[in-house]
Parts: C-alpha cells; sequence; structure tokens
C-alpha cells in the first residue's frame, strides 16, 4: 500500500490539530484517501500532542507506526526530539526552532530542556530543514500563522496541488483570515523553495 | 459525496441521516464531540444531562414518546448508566435507541480500561462496532432500524482511535421515519416482577430472531475471501491493522458483536488452515470462539492490555515489524512534558494552599486531578466521578486524631452535580465532620468546556437556568457554606482553617471562572526583580508553565503569564510585582 505518513508534533495549543486537519482536507480535495488521529480531553492540558495523518489511494488504519513517518512536522524542538523515532532514517523534518519548558520541579538543578539540542536534532534527522514560522508570523503581525507556514514548507513535498491546499485553507479558516493564511503559507513554501 | 469528518462527526451526521428526534449524554472523553456535533443540525432537540444516568433515562422517555433517541458517554459513564441501561433492555423500545459507549484502550484520557463489549452481554443488548468514521455514519443510521426490529437499545461500541480519528465519509439522504407516538403498554413498560419474569423469555427471543439476521448478514459481517493459509475474525479499529499487515488474508469482519453469528463463524473457519482473533483488550470473541469448540489463536500472540498498533499486529501475525529502523535522537534523556494546569487556572493557588497545610485530600474527576502531580502532589486519593466525597466522610471518620481536622473532599462543580449531590446528603444526616472544598469554575473543563448545570448556558449557548452551588448546599441542609476567592490565597487559608476546625460538615466553594470555558483575554504578566529574589523556589512550586530556571532563577514567560497573581503571594522576599492595576 502507497501510502505518506506525516507526524506532527508540539505542545497542545499550538495549532497542531488545525494543521492536520487542513492537510486531511487537502487530501480529500485532491482526491485521496486520508485517516487522522488526534489527541483530545486530558492530555491536551499543556502536555505533548501529537496528531498523525496518513494520505494515499487507500487508506486502512489511521496511526503511523514508529519509524514509518515520511515527515515529522514540529512546532517545538524538544518535541521533535521526543516524536523523532516515528520518522524514518531518511525522512525529513520540518523543525520551528521554539523552545517552550516543561514544567520546572526545581529551582536549582532543572533538568527541563536538552542541551545542545539543535545538534542532537540535526545529528538525528540528515534531512532537517529549520522553519522559523514563529519569526515570520510574527513580521506577518499574527503569531497564529505559525501553523500554516509550516503546513506551506511541508506541501513544497506532498503530491496535493496549490488549489486543493487553497480550498483546504478557505474551508478550515474563517473569511477575516483567510487572505492572511493564504499569503503565509506561500511565505511558507517561499523559505524553503528558496536558494541559500 | 466526500467529507471529512471525525468518527464522533459521523455519529452524529447518521444519527440525523436516521432522524433522530433527540440526543442526550454527558462529556466524557473520548464522547464528547458527538453531541456538540448533533446540536449544529436542525430538526434535532440536543441537551447535556448533569449525569450518564439521568441522560439515558430521559432518552427512554423519549423513545417512549416514539421518537428515535441518542445517548452517548465515555466507557465508565455507562457504569454510572448501567441501571437503566440494564433494565431498559427488558423493556425493549417503542422509538428506536441507540446508546454509545466510547471506549478509551491505552486510558489516553480516563481511569480504567474497561471493555464495554461485555455490557452488552450482560444486559442482553444489540451491540455494533464500527471501525473507521463512515462505519460510523452508516451503522448509527442503521442501528436504530435495528433497534426498532429487535425491539432493544443497541449500544455501539467505539474506542478512542474510532471516535478520534479522522476520514473520508459518504453522507447520504436522510432516511424516512414517522414518529409512532405513546404506546400503553403496562406489561412490557412496566417492570414490576411479574411482568420483568415474562419480559426476559421475550429478551432470548428477541436475541435469537437478531442472530438469525447477524448469522446472514454479509452487510454487518463480511467476509473477505483471501489465502486460505489463515483466516482473521477482527472487529472495531483493528480491522484496519488486519487490512494493512496481510491485505492477501482472509478476513471475517464482525460488525454486530453481540449476538456473535458463530455458525458464520464456524463456516469461515472451515474455509482457512488456521484462525486468528485480532481483538483489542478483553478475549471477548475469542473465548465465544473457543467455547464453541474451534480452535484459535489471539492473546496467546496479541496482548490483552492497551491499545492494539500496526506493529503489534504485524510482530502477531507476520512474526516481524515492518519499519524497524528509525531516525534516532540517540543516547539523549528527553524531559517528559505531562499535562499540567493552565497559566492563570484558579485550581493552582488551592491546590497550592493544601500541599502546604499539609490536608488529606480525598480528589474527584477533572482538570484538577492535576493537582495530584509533582510539584503540587495535593491530592492522596481519586476513584470516580463524585467518589472524593464519600471517601473524605469515611477517611475522616475512621482515620483517628491524625486526620481530624485536616481531611478535605475537593470536587469540581460539574462533577458535583453529575454523582456528588448524594454524597453530600449523605454526609449531612451522617454527621460528618469532614469539608468538602468545591471548585466552582462554571464548566465542564477538561472535556473541553462544556456547560452544565451551574453555567447558565445550554449545549447551543443560549441561557439556561443557573444553579448555584452555595445555595444549593444550603438547601441540602448544611450550615456551614462559605463562598472565596481562590486567587486571595490568604483569605482561602483562614476560612479553610476555620472550617476544617469546625465540628460538623461544612463546605467552602472556590468561585473563580475557568479562563478558557468563559474566554476570558489573558492579563498582563508579572515580572521578577532578580536583586530581591533569594531563589527559594516557592514560585516554581506552585507548577506554572509560564515560569521556568534560567540561570539558576526563575524566568517569566510573557507570552503565557496573564498575572493570575498566585506566584506573586508565595513569593516570601516579595520580588515579584503585579501587573499595574492588579
Amino acid at each position: 500500500m502507497d501510502i505518506t505518513n506525516i507526524l506532527f508534533a508540539g505542545v497542545g495549543g499550538q495549532g497542531i490539530l488545525t494543521s492536520s486537519r487542513v492537510l486531511a482536507l487537502a487530501a480529500v480535495h485532491a482526491g485521496l484517501d486520508v485517516k487522522m488521529s488526534e489527541v483530545h480531553g486530558m492530555a491536551q492540558r499543556g502536555g505533548n500532542v501529537d496528531t498523525h495523518v496518513r494520505i494515499g489511494k487507500e487508506v486502512p488504519s489511521s496511526l503511523i507506526p514508529e519509524g514509518a513517518a515520511h515527515f515529522l512536522v514540529s512546532f517545538e524542538k524538544l518535541e521533535a526530539l521526543r516524536y523523532m523515532h516515528y520518522l524514518r532514517p531518511e525522512g525529513v523534518a520540518f523543525v520551528c526552532p521554539t523552545e517552550i519548558h516543561p514544567l520546572a520541579l526545581n529551582l536549582r538543578k532543572d533538568e527541563s530542556y536538552v542541551k545542545d539540542i539543535d545538534k542532537v536534532l540535526e545529528t538525528s534527522a540528515p534531512k532537517l530543514v529549520w522553519v522559523d514560522a514563529t519569526e515570520m508570523a510574527k513580521e506577518a503581525g499574527d503569531l497564529r500563522m505559525v501553523n500554516v507556514i509550516l503546513l506551506g514548507a511541508l506541501s513544497t513535498r506532498l503530491p496535493m496541488g496549490p488549489e486543493d491546499w487553497e480550498a483546504a485553507i478557505r474551508e478550515r479558516f474563517s473569511a477575516k483570515v483567510q487572505e492572511a493564511c493564504l499569503a503565509s503559507f506561500k511565505r511558507g513554501i517561499q523559505y524553503v523553495s528558496a536558494p541559500v | 459525496m466526500r467529507k471529512l469528518m471525525l468518527g464522533n462527526e459521523a455519529v452524529a451526521r447518521g444519527a440525523w441521516e436516521a432522524r433522530v428526534a433527540f440526543g442526550s449524554g454527558y462529556p466524557g472523553t473520548p464522547s464528547t464531540e458527538i453531541l456538540e456535533a448533533l446540536a449544529v443540525y436542525p430538526d434535532v432537540k440536543v441537551q447535556w444531562a448533569p449525569n450518564e444516568k439521568v441522560g439515558y433515562e430521559v432518552a427512554v422517555g423519549a423513545g417512549l414518546a416514539g421518537v428515535r433517541a441518542l445517548v452517548t458517554m465515555k466507557h465508565v459513564g455507562l457504569n454510572v448508566a448501567a441501571d437503566p441501561f440494564f433494565s431498559s433492555s427488558y423493556m425493549g423500545v417503542n422509538g428506536g435507541l441507540v446508546v454509545v459507549s466510547a471506549d478509551d484502550p491505552g486510558m489516553a484520557s480516563s481511569q480504567d480500561e474497561q471493555d464495554n463489549r461485555s455490557m452488552a452481554k450482560a444486559a442482553k443488548v444489540l451491540m455494533v462496532e464500527p471501525y473507521d468514521a463512515e462505519e460510523a455514519r452508516w451503522m448509527t443510521r442503521e442501528a436504530f432500524a435495528l433497534s426498532e426490529a429487535f425491539d432493544s437499545p443497541v449500544l455501539m461500541r467505539m474506542t478512542t482511535r474510532v471516535c478520534h480519528h479522522t476520514g473520508v465519509v459518504h453522507p447520504a439522504e436522510r432516511a424516512e421515519f414517522t414518529p409512532k407516538g405513546f404506546v400503553k403498554d403496562i406489561p412490557k413498560f412496566v417492570l414490576l416482577p411479574n411482568h420483568a419474569r415474562a419480559r426476559r423469555v421475550k429478551i432470548e427471543e428477541r436475541l435469537q430472531k437478531a442472530l438469525a439476521f447477524s448469522e446472514q448478514s454479509d452487510l454487518w459481517n463480511p467476509i473477505r475471501k483471501g489465502s486460505s493459509d489463515i483466516g482473521i475474525v477482527t472487529s472495531g479499529v483493528s480491522y484496519g491493522y488486519v487490512l494493512e499487515t496481510m491485505p492477501e488474508a482472509s478476513v471475517l469482519k464482525l460488525g454486530i458483536t453481540n449476538p456473535l453469528p458463530m455458525e458464520r463463524i464456524r463456516a469461515f473457519a472451515k474455509t482457512v488452515k488456521k484462525l486468528v482473533v485480532v481483538e483489542e483488550l478483553e478475549p471477548y470473541i475469542e473465548e465465544a470462539i473457543r467455547a464453541a469448540g474451534i480452535q484459535v489463536h489471539g492473546k496467546d500472540i496479541l496482548p490483552d492490555t492497551g491499545e492494539l498498533n500496526l506493529p503489534l499486529v504485524e510482530k502477531a501475525l507476520l512474526g516481524h515489524v515492518r519499519d524497524k529502523v528509525t531516525a534516532h535522537p540517540g543516547d539523549v534523556k528527553i524531559p517528559v512534558r505531562p499535562p499540567t494546569l493552565c497559566p492563570g487556572c484558579s485550581h493552582r493557588g488551592i491546590f497550592t494552599l493544601f500541599r502546604d497545610m499539609k490536608l488529606r485530600v480525598m480528589g474527584d474527576i477533572g482538570c484538577y486531578t492535576l493537582g495530584a502531580l509533582k510539584p503540587l502532589a495535593a491530592m492522596d486519593a481519586c476513584m470516580c466521578m463524585g467518589a472524593s466525597v464519600g471517601m473524605a466522610q469515611g477517611l475522616e471518620k475512621f482515620g483517628g486524631p491524625k486526620e481530624k481536622g485536616k481531611t478535605i473532599g475537593v470536587i469540581g462543580d460539574s462533577t458535583f452535580f453529575h454523582s456528588g449531590l448524594t454524597g453530600l446528603v449523605d454526609m449531612i444526616v451522617n454527621r460528618s465532620q469532614a469539608t468538602l472544598v468545591i471548585l466552582d469554575n462554571r464548566w465542564t473543563a477538561m472535556t473541553g468546556g462544556q456547560p452544565h448545570p451551574g453555567t447558565g448556558k445550554d449545549i447551543h449557548g443560549e441561557d439556561a437556568p443557573q444553579l448555584n452551588v452555595a445555595e444549593v448546599c444550603r438547601a441540602l441542609g448544611v450550615k456551614r457554606v462559605r463562598e472565596v476567592d481562590p486567587y486571595n490565597l490568604e483569605a482561602t487559608r483562614k476560612i479553610l482553617e476555620e472550617e476544617l476546625a469546625a465540628p460538623e460538615v461544612s463546605v467552602v466553594v472556590a468561585v473563580a471562572p475557568c479562563l478558557l470555558g468563559a474566554r476570558i483575554p489573558k492579563g498582563e504578566p508579572v515580572e521578577i526583580n532578580l536583586e530581591t529574589c533569594n531563589r527559594c523556589g516557592a514560585c516554581i512550586r506552585v507548577g506554572c508553565m509560564a515560569i521556568h530556571e534560567k540561570d539558576g532563577f526563575p524566568d517569566v514567560d510573557p507570552d503565557l503569564c496573564g498575572g493570575c497573581g498566585v506566584c506573586e503571594q508565595v513569593c516570601e522576599p516579595g520580588a515579584i510585582s503585579l501587573p499595574a492595576g492588579k
């Protein structure tokens, strides 16, 4: 079965659910089958959150096995590391260089973040792409744009066409923010397409 | 038409297509979104009940009136509704009745992992199990017809990964259904012992009829003919793992799992060399097959706890896992990120007090159960909805002088209306001296902010009658009822001390709305003066995501901190200052 697996990771409240839903909608517009799995309830309260999206001609189940993700999209660095083992060794990780510290328990010997995390991430996923979506969203004047910027970056590697993405974004977001979302989405595409 | 839907949204769609007139239930992960989605459709009356038992009973009443009714709950909610669930089986139905039990294998958001397939068997009602969103739609739609055809409530058993997966659904036109009106039938609907004895026989007759239907139904129990080397019997979410692991295998997929079509299974088993049951949790299908004298594998190669997934099924069926090599961070310790109370949450201050006052705390089910986690660690027991009240009474009565004057029960307002009221009645009449703290934040917060009897809103956001927690307690007969502002730690501590010392039952109501439920915008952050800070760590120990350690000093994240002031009140050197105007 030819299935593309995309894992989204981050911290509850970062917009991970919204991103995965837009991706799934784009797949539907492209005539593909899609299954997505998400987390609700207690796990959402400030804890780590992951959603699984699987697209293809026929998708029987919704959970991505470890080592089977073609893409990892992480909204936060520590969470990229936490879910890294879901990625295939040759898989691509899109990581937003945001740091959200987990709850500290002790002031004097705090171990709430991994030292040299950038290097650890780059070593574990050779095909890692940094996407500073937070910075771009700040420039655009709306922090909520982080998710569409990351989606824009991801979209360059997926089979859906620009019209499928536009339809998905228009379906998911209210008329008030649609144009801003589309512009930010394009910004994400340009960011990873621009020659370095 | 192809439409993307959450499994729970698909249940709502199926119910609407079946012309359901009424939906009821109590919020509980992973079931909550069903009623929220149903409430958006026209021509359906949808309402949250104070608990699952009441929700079930109102649905039975609606069914007696001749309309179709849906009632939804999480797996443990069916325990609360078990009394009407078991007895309604004896009554049968007038208008179709479908009850959704959303089980939580792996306990993503629950206190237990019970497999409610055994509940359907014990109650002798029909049971159906969808595997994905599209099946959730059409099975819900058809379950109402089954309910009426076989005169039985139908239990639709779902699991987290079916409820909370999103997939492609093919919405259909609405079915024809004309409400029947009330039909007077005393021997059927009045469960006096002599009536119930007659109904008991009817139950067996109805199950036999349903069995005959299930045995020959290719729609509900389809067989996928494949290799004769292996035949797999499966149901629910496991079907997807089977398809993906062994697309070549022969598969009998059971959509109706009570009663089990054993002759169909026997005939299927004869066509294959080896029979395997792939099912999550209990060996429910496997044991029945074995009892019928058919050789079968199941829990000898698959786990009976936790969720199944593709690798587990691959290992069981193929002997190996397909994707073994993964990207790997190497030997790095990744700090955990457990769920925690939101920055600014009204529960943080009061749990800080419970900890610092060294109270014995009987907890309950809600966001505030997170008060049991470090660094608060201010809860000593938590069992099930409403249990804090009774447990506090029992512990205080028998704990001796060590527990006297320091035992409290702590319960949220939604949970109090759900099943804390009767516990409080018991405290009063049996002269408990324990103290009950009710966290009145006006919303059922953990499940995403649903209204409850104390909210003053209904599921549509329309104004509704609002019950006042303190007034309810006084009306029941509690003489000592005090309201406190949980953001004011000193005043709250004083009142807690007074009520704990009082030799009678007292109730302390902590009144402050849930910031998320009431959509209260974030305020300005606090500031920390590092020159005054003595690094005692008291601010870190209130357990707030907005404060973390930086170079040995506390650091405030201004994007998260809304200046609630709890850390400011525990800071002895006064290094934390509130935003101007607070």
